[in-house]
């Protein structure tokens, strides 16, 4: 059971949230009950769940590479609930279960990814297991597959992303039902 | 939650709602949401004060010189907290 209690759809007075809870869970990450949750704070709720979305479904870098690198800091992080979630909009695109295996597994050698993506999913590795590695150099080898733009977009993602499931952890709210899954 | 967090448990929650509301407790969430992950970011893009102490705008490798490697903030002396008198 969660150590904060969802509020319900109906208690929930500013309209804007509401919006973007039902709009979160037809994106299907984070699903309504972690914007119920969010909503005991509302106008915060509001630019966090914004911040969320905007950050994962938006933007010019491929979303089912994003989705890959959510779910991999999502286990890092141990959140049981955004390791459960799954992108509507990545599994119409092709993202399967066997490329999100790979991506949070032994990605280097799988046959699944190309460099770029490679190169992507050890930018969020490092970040969370040694930021230390993520030098120069590092931004070098980043810089031969992705625009400076798609590096600021990975990089807050990976920001955002891993310290929401972080953070959400402790919340304690277990894994989602998924539909689709 | 940075360090430790499987030490939050419901105790956890309980000390908390002694001094904070829901309301209060989703808040400290959602700002840590943002907290634990810019700061790693931001330190691995290894960018330096546009102004040096005297109040001169500097180029980045003028600031690395004059900040160093490892910036006082991090080593502890990055500011003095409310009520301790700086």
């Amino acid at each position: 059971m969660a150590f904060l209690a969802p509020k319900p759809m109906d208690q929930i007075e500013d309209g804007d949230l509401r919006r973007l809870i039902a709009r979160c869970d037809e994106l299907g990450v984070p699903d309504a009950r972690f914007g119920q949750i969010l909503a005991h704070k509302p106008a915060q709720a509001k630019a966090a769940l914004g911040a969320i979305v905007h950050s994962h479904f938006e933007g010019n870098v491929d979303h089912r590479l994003k989705e890959i690198i959510r779910i991999q800091l999502a286990r890092l992080a141990e959140d049981a609930y955004f390791a459960s979630l799954r992108s509507r909009k990545a599994l119409a695109a092709g993202l399967t279960e066997d490329m999100i295996a790979a991506g949070c597994g032994d990605y280097e050698d799988s046959p699944l990814f190309g460099d770029a993506w490679k190169c992507a999913l050890a930018f969020a590795e490092q970040m969370v297991l040694d930021a230390a590695k993520v030098d120069a150099a590092f931004y070098d080898e980043m810089k031969r597959h992705f625009s400076e733009a798609e590096i600021m977009e990975i990089g807050a993602f990976i920001a955002i992303h891993f310290g929401v499931a972080k953070a959400t952890r402790p919340l304690n709210l277990g894994p989602a039902a998924c539909p689709g899954r | 939650m940075a360090l430790e967090p499987e030490k939050i448990d419901q105790s956890t929650f309980d000390e908390l709602r002694r001094h904070y509301t829901d309301g209060d407790i989703a808040e400290l969430t959602m700002f840590l949401f943002f907290n634990l992950g810019f700061h790693t970011f931001f330190g691995s893009l290894k960018f330096y004060p546009m102004f040096a102490p005297d109040g001169r705008l500097v180029d980045q490798e003028e600031s690395a010189r004059i900040y160093g490697e490892a910036p006082a903030s991090l080593a502890g002396g990055g500011g003095a907290a409310p009520g301790d008198g700086g």
